[in-house]
């Protein structure tokens, strides 16, 4: 009886046999993203880092998470700051599934980042994976987008006074600038309605969105020939080209096995090269799964011995001196102290543009890194320059946006 | 990398569930848990049997809080402190011992933190008690603490807790009202006074403020007022009292603290005895109120303070604007009322006062209340330090009447003066006169002119 009611939920054969292997993910609505058989070099640690699968990770850690909290929050001005106290203090399990959130969000980024530079690196975006590129751009600024969504929801005063700074930086975008900040805040300040459209935002059409383009980024990591394989696979080339299976006309019609492009991996390889690859149950489920858990556990490591920040009850009245924006957005700020129209407009508008175009622009067919001396030292610099700013603004910006040495005891207090 | 891989996973997932387990156990086990089981064993000393002692023991341990609507607070103190309100406890160590008088501010209605301050939201040390960055309201120290009396109690004498009266009255008495703003009247050369209670929270700040303020604000033009240690503690306590906590009117109707004594203020006040006797002494007009708490309920008489004509329609007593305190605190003299106290407020009114010296009477009132005395000084014989000024100080107005005329005084009193400037290089004198146009009424400020030349004196006047 338990072996019929097992043997209704898993229908393949044993997996101790190679057809049985294949079967589990061929019949699994959630593996069956992967090939039944991978190439040895995919499942490598320094050529992927697997970064794309730790963000897809944490983005499931903040949606467990998320969802978990949403229980115990309130989108109201009066509430929302101690609902906060609640869960640091009296829910089971509170302060540890915020903290969680806290620190998956800030790693996110950080590891969305990293996954973008190792693309560019490994000039993953070529032919062709362009599009996925321009996606995966996309991604990076939704997951910016939740993070600053999910700032205000404390309502403390770190919540109140970065998204104040924020929304001024786009407000000062011409024309539609202030137009904007008045939709995404509705109204002139940042109270109810701001802290409800940032909830919906945050909670909803975000991640909706997110998670409806991450389906999209990876079925054409499949589609394009699976995962970025290592130059030294290669000889150079592109790593895998859209193949077409016939070439389109109008007098014809068109049969199935015609437009399917990919070639099952069996009849793509080579015997030698076929000898180079492994079925994806165990290899690649297992290294996913270390992956997984490895990035489990230094979240949960983190969130046990530091608290996410909660700071005094937004005041408007009260402007901490400096003002912060977010931390990924201090570089921004950083230069919006020198020119606003610069920092809040075309440094970012230039930014974005250039992050999408890269592969359009970017015609050289070459993955080698002394082929592409010039756009790796521009991508580069553009990647320092912006951490170094962000450090500035983190670290050495103190009263008035003015300079101080972090060691400095910055004096409090005092009106 | 075939055989060794599912070792990695094993020992991963087992990494994993320690930390789960360890989340788990630090939400499981929060420090509130401990100290009530301190308290149930404590508790249990005091059953008689054996079981009584077990049952006290095992009691399950919960959060405890009380929500406060009318405060906009819920407090959790009693989570630890659970023996506050058990009297035999009296004399248990903290957190377990028990708050004496309880009674008159029940935990239910009142909570903890409105008075004590500290982060009722909180079950933990340091946090509970507010010794914590981001929270801006931590425990005051027990010598303060009646300053949170002042937070309902805003009128009268508050029992137990004369400093707030007093500091309220030295507030008055320095012209502090003429820099700083408080309940929306005065001037704001100085921080408006209404938050500083929130806004400084610090009794050593406000302390070392009230002794030499230039020590702690640098630059201020806050003259250092010759304060007793007595009235520099009444200053502090009134000043902590300062907060703008929300509250229902179940608190704030409050405000004045009901006693025979404020019965007897408002008695006095409202010239009660001009129609009224008390067993013989006072005015006939009106019946004597000897006894007249025996004769009629406390109802009748509030309904009576209220609108007299409709207990009886022929009644010419007239309706007195008086809130329900303040009605409340008369009723309850009138229930102890003496021909004794009738004498006491005779003998405390003021004689007959022809009009002019009745207008020096009220000058000299608005010269204190509107605090022209905090920078011209007592009897308006100056000598407050104003940097930058010729002179150095703000000049003596003892002999206005002899340097100008009526009109010039009025027009400087309602437009305001910059005083004349010693070194233009300088920074400007950081006290000046205000504009009080608007804010004192024209015979208010006539008033003012016939004090200041009551104050020329007699001999060198004689020239005149």
């Amino acid at each position: 009886m338990i072996k019929e009611i097992y043997r209704s939920v898993f229908r393949g054969d044993p997996v101790s046999t190679d057809k049985g292997k294949t079967e589990l993910v061929f019949y699994n609505l959630w593996l069956h993203i992967h090939p039944a058989k991978v190439r040895k070099e995919h499942l490598k640690l320094h050529h992927t880092w697997y970064l794309g699968f730790i963000a897809f990770y944490l983005l499931v850690i903040l949606c467990v998470t998320g969802v978990a909290l949403m229980f115990y929050y309130h989108p109201h001005t009066t509430v929302a700051y101690k609902d906060m106290k609640d869960l640091t203090y009296v829910v089971f399990l509170g302060q540890f599934l915020r903290n969680m959130h806290r620190w998956a969000a800030h790693g996110m980024i950080i590891v969305v980042f990293l996954h973008l530079c190792r693309v560019f690196f490994t000039a993953s975006y070529k032919t062709p994976r362009q599009f996925n590129w321009v996606i995966g751009v996309f991604l990076f600024l939704l997951t910016m987008g939740l993070s600053f969504t999910g700032y205000l929801l404390p309502w403390d005063q770190l919540a109140y006074w970065a998204i104040t700074v924020g929304t001024n930086i786009a407000s000062y975008v011409p024309i539609v600038g202030s137009e904007v900040r008045l939709l995404l805040l509705g109204g002139h300040i940042i109270g109810d309605q701001a802290l409800l459209r940032f909830y919906v935002l945050h909670v909803l059409l975000l991640p909706g969105l997110l998670i409806a383009l991450t389906m999209v980024h990876l079925w054409r990591v499949h589609k394009d020939g699976g995962l970025s394989r290592p130059l030294w696979k290669l000889d150079g080339g592109a790593d895998a080209t859209r193949e077409i299976a016939m070439p389109a006309g109008q007098e014809k019609t068109y049969g199935l096995m015609q437009i399917i492009t990919g070639k099952p991996i069996f009849e793509m390889l080579t015997p030698a090269e076929e000898a180079d690859t492994v079925f994806s149950y165990p290899y690649a489920f297992y290294r996913e799964g270390v992956a997984f858990l490895l990035t489990m556990a230094s979240v949960m490591a983190i969130s046990l011995f530091w608290n996410a920040p909660l700071e005094a009850l937004a005041n408007p009245a009260k402007t901490p001196n400096p003002a912060k924006a977010p931390w990924y957005f201090l570089g921004l700020q950083e230069v919006v102290s020198y020119s606003a129209i610069i920092g809040g407009v075309i440094v970012p508008a230039l930014l974005v543009m250039a992050l999408l175009a890269i592969p359009y622009i970017d015609r050289n067919p070459s993955r080698r890194l002394k082929d592409r001396r010039l756009i790796i030292t521009a991508f580069t610099l553009l990647v320092i320059a912006n951490i170094v700013l962000i450090i500035i603004g983190t670290y050495f910006r103190g009263e008035g946006w003015s300079w101080v040495w972090p060691w400095m005891d910055r004096a409090g207090g005092g009106h | 990398m075939k055989t060794r891989l599912p070792l990695y996973f094993l020992l991963l997932s087992a990494l994993n569930l320690a930390l789960v387990l360890a989340g788990i156990a630090q939400a499981l086990w929060p420090s509130w848990k401990n100290y009530q089981r301190g308290y149930y064993r404590l508790a249990a000393q005091g059953e008689s049997n054996a079981a009584a002692k077990e049952s006290v023991r095992r009691t399950s341990l919960t959060v405890q809080q009380v929500v406060l609507t009318g405060l906009h607070r819920v407090d959790r103190c009693t989570t630890c402190h659970l023996g506050v309100d058990d009297p035999t406890l009296n004399k248990a160590p903290q957190p377990y011992a028990y708050h004496p008088d309880i009674q008159q501010h029940p935990p239910e209605k009142f909570g903890c933190t409105i008075c004590h301050g500290g982060q009722g939201l909180a079950t933990q040390l340091p946090d509970a008690h507010g010794y914590v960055e981001n929270w801006n309201q931590p425990l005051l120290p027990k010598e303060y603490i009646t300053a949170s009396c002042g937070k309902c109690h805003t009128r009268g004498d508050v029992p137990r807790a004369p400093e707030i009266a007093e500091g309220r009255g030295l507030y008055e008495r320095h012209g502090c009202r003429g820099c700083h703003k408080l309940d929306g009247v005065g001037i704001s050369i100085g921080p408006d006074l209404g938050r500083e209670g929130d806004i400084r929270a610090d009794p050593l700040w406000l302390s070392r403020h009230f002794r030499n303020p230039q020590a702690v604000s640098p630059g201020s033009a806050m003259p250092a007022f010759n304060l007793t240690p007595r009235e520099i503690r009444s200053l502090i306590v009134f000043m902590l009292s300062m907060t703008d906590e929300e509250m229902a009117s179940y608190y704030t109707g409050r405000s004045l603290v009901l006693s025979v004594a404020a019965g007897r203020q408002l008695f006095a006040e409202n010239n009660c005895m001009t129609c009224h006797g008390i067993g013989g002494i006072g005015g006939k007009k009106g019946p004597d109120l000897f006894d007249v708490a025996q004769r009629h309920s406390s109802e009748w008489l509030d309904q009576l303070l209220l609108n007299p004509q409709f207990n009886d329609p022929d009644s010419t007593m007239p309706g007195y604007d008086m809130d329900i305190n303040e009605r409340a605190a008369l009723v309850r003299f009138m229930t102890s009322a003496t021909a004794a106290d009738a004498e006491k407020i005779l003998a405390g009114r003021p004689s007959n006062l022809s009009p002019e010296d009745s207008a020096i009477e009220a000058g000299k009132a608005n010269f204190v209340y509107y605090g022209c005395v905090g920078c011209h000084g007592d009897g308006g014989k100056g000598g407050i330090p104003n940097p930058n000024t010729q002179g150095g100080q703000i000049p003596s107005l003892i002999h206005v009447a002899s340097d100008y005329m009526k009109p010039e005084v009025a027009s400087i009193i309602q437009k305001g003066k910059i005083p004349p400037v010693a070194d233009p290089k300088r920074p400007a004198p950081p006290l000046y006169m205000p504009a009080w146009k608007g804010i004192m009424s024209e015979e208010g400020i006539q008033n003012i002119i016939e004090y200041l030349w009551s104050l020329q004196p007699k001999e060198e006047a004689t020239g005149w």
